[in-house]
């Protein structure tokens, strides 16, 4: 067990690496001057001169290789340092841990909200296979899959600005409690609970056809006992399995879902930084998102032999 | 289930795969769909009733009528005539961006999988690394850093040149949307790639080629690539599906096409900001989006079910 725990993060580190690397010289390069990019925003304060600007640059420690600006970038990250914001100045650290709760608490929700609603679904419509209900619920889970979150949730406003009267439809961030977070959940769990669903259904089909579920229908195991016993933890191990993936839906999605409900978390951050053209702030959750997903795989790349044995049998031969 | 004989009739595979294909009505639907959208942008410019441009200010916000069937934009454009040009927009950036990553994809995933070695270890960890970044973050990224270096090399070719060409904001903005786009979709492509050359590496007429001798250049693009092409038929169609939808959200998150050139995206975004007083503006170009993407996936799926009629999972 601790050699394959040795083992992954032997592969990981330099992966998460080098995708640092990659982000930070596509900012080191291509955005221009860090130097002038501040000059830009704040014109009139000090005049443009070379030779004082090479003294704030060698202040600053601009002057310096790549390759050691991006390891002290590395370090400063590693003590909570992300450097300060271009358009207000404020620390990018103390902009991202205001923002990480909401989207925190979005995206963990969303997860429960997938357990709970893809995974049942999933094993009926599998256990149903070919039938009606299941065709009803697969394609119910293509369209989900299908629809961006920024045409679903525009839809659903308009849909409840009809039913609902004026000034009703929920907008903006109310914590988790609020009423107001029921329709960017919804939205949100969309591709994951799609994504789940047809996974479970797959996996549920192909568990079918095991001789121990025949051998249990046969020994007369009623039919919910056999779903229970026999089918559900089989079928959950790959679920897992796709940790990465939902996470991967779950912050590409937040990104739509916040700007479109005003919800002030990560992903609106990234947008305002991006129009703004605020670099080290987009650095920040670029990485911060990178992080997660590759830290998501990980896990699951850990967990896999608890789940099952077998995998660890064979890549431990 | 019956097998087919592929040695005798090549042409039987694929009469047999639109057979099972037309069995599915949701693929059927999907295929109308996207035959009604690729005429559309093909002939736009003689199907829409309006010049997408053209601004009529005493019509603005027009709810839909006979004159305008979808009514009009907060600058009393006919928001039908700019759907109609959308759709070129979305179907231009999403041919132009599966080319370039399919290209990409094929050379790369072929070489690796057939040669194996360092090199299929390397591409193999960097398509990996790649699909583990969110890809709107990536592009976000790609964007926010090229946009500089590349419309102040097309100002300096445009001093050099005085060709008006290069003062195009929309080249700017397709070449940037097509780079950024086309490096964050090839992975998929070099994986399948790979995993089907692995398998058809291993078959007899390869063996047989080898032994009469044939160059590893000839035997990959004459035997193993073209029995390898099945799935990758699959995965571009889907992918067809997906950088359209990649095009839109980039619109509506102000990092693909920008205004006025109407694309999808930028006019759910436009009509994200009056969507309370004047929703049809918001409805009219989400439905459309809407239909066009769980079009492409159905299709996808039926074309996945028929091209591969043993690998049903």
């Amino acid at each position: 067990m601790f050699a394959h725990i040795l083992r992954r993060l032997i592969v990981w580190v330099p992966s998460v690496l080098l995708v640092m690397l990659g982000v930070y010289a596509l900012a080191f390069y291509g955005a221009g001057d860090p130097i002038k990019l501040i000059f830009l925003r704040a014109p009139g304060d000090v005049a443009y001169d070379p030779v004082k600007i090479e003294a704030i640059r060698a202040e600053a420690g601009l002057d310096r290789p790549f390759l050691v600006q991006f390891f002290s970038y590395i370090w400063n990250l590693m003590q909570g340092n992300f450097g300060n914001s271009l358009t207000s100045g404020r620390s990018v650290w103390a902009m991202v841990s205001a923002a990480a709760p909401v989207s925190a608490a979005l995206g963990l929700m969303t997860i429960v909200v997938t357990a709970l609603v893809a995974v049942p679904l999933g094993m009926i419509a599998g256990m149903r296979q070919n039938s009606r209900l299941d065709y009803f619920i697969l394609g119910t889970a293509v369209a989900l899959w299908a629809i961006p979150a920024y045409v679903a949730g525009p839809l659903l406003m308009v849909l409840l600005l009809m039913i609902l009267p004026d000034g009703a439809v929920p907008y903006g961030w109310g914590g988790i409690f609020s009423v107001k977070i029921l329709l960017p959940l919804i939205v949100l769990s969309f591709q994951p609970i799609a994504l789940i669903l047809r996974q479970t259904r797959a996996a549920v089909i192909e568990v079918l056809s095991e001789d121990y579920v025949r051998t249990a229908r046969a020994k007369g195991v009623p039919e919910h006992m056999v779903a229970l016993r026999h089918i559900l933890r089989p079928v959950l191990t790959p679920v897992v399995t796709q940790l990465g993936l939902i996470m991967i839906t779950i912050v590409n999605g937040a990104i739509f879902v916040e700007l479109v409900f005003g919800l002030p978390g990560l992903g609106r951050l990234t947008v305002q930084a991006l129009i703004n053209n605020d670099y080290p702030v987009i650095l920040a959750v670029t990485l911060i998102g990178s992080f997660l997903v590759m830290a998501s795989n990980l896990l699951v790349d850990l967990l896999y032999p608890l789940l099952d044995p077998r995998a660890a049998d064979v890549k431990g031969s | 289930m019956t097998m087919i004989d592929i040695e005798d009739k090549p042409s039987s595979l694929w009469r047999d795969a639109w057979r099972r294909l037309k069995r599915n009505k949701l693929a059927v639907a999907g295929l109308a769909i996207i035959a009604a959208l690729v005429i559309v942008s093909v002939f736009g410019p003689w199907l829409s009733p309006y010049d997408f441009l053209s601004q009529n200010l005493d019509l603005r916000n027009q709810p839909p009528s006979s004159q305008h069937w979808l009514g009009t934009d907060d600058l009393g454009r006919d928001v039908m005539s700019r759907l109609i040009y959308g759709a070129r927009t979305a179907f231009m950036v999403a041919v132009g961006v599966t080319i370039i990553a399919v290209l990409i994809g094929v050379i790369l995933g072929a070489i690796a999988g057939f040669y194996g070695g360092w090199f299929d270890r390397f591409v193999m960890w960097f398509t990996d690394i790649t699909m583990s970044v969110p890809q709107l973050l990536l592009v976000v990224v790609i964007n926010a850093s090229l946009k500089q270096p590349i419309s102040l090399w097309m100002e300096a070719r445009y001093m050099e040149t005085l060709n008006p060409i290069y003062r195009n904001t929309q080249i700017v903005d397709f070449v940037l949307v097509f780079g950024a786009m086309a490096l964050i979709t090839w992975p998929p492509y070099a994986r399948l790639v790979r995993a089907q050359v692995l398998s058809v590496r291993q078959r007899p007429y390869v063996t047989a080629a080898r032994a009469l001798g044939l160059t590893n250049r000839l035997i990959l693009t004459r035997y193993v690539l073209p029995n390898a092409m099945g799935p990758l038929i699959v995965a571009v169609s889907a992918g067809l599906g997906t950088a359209m939808v990649l095009e839109s959200a980039f619109s509506f998150l102000g990092v693909g096409v920008t205004p006025p050139t109407p694309s999808w995206g930028n006019m759910i975004s436009d009509g994200l900001r009056v969507w309370t007083n004047y929703p049809h503006l918001l409805a009219a170009p989400a439905a459309v989006l809407a239909v066009v993407t769980v079009a492409f996936n159905f299709l996808g799926d039926g074309l996945n079910d028929a091209l591969n009629p043993k690998g049903q999972k």
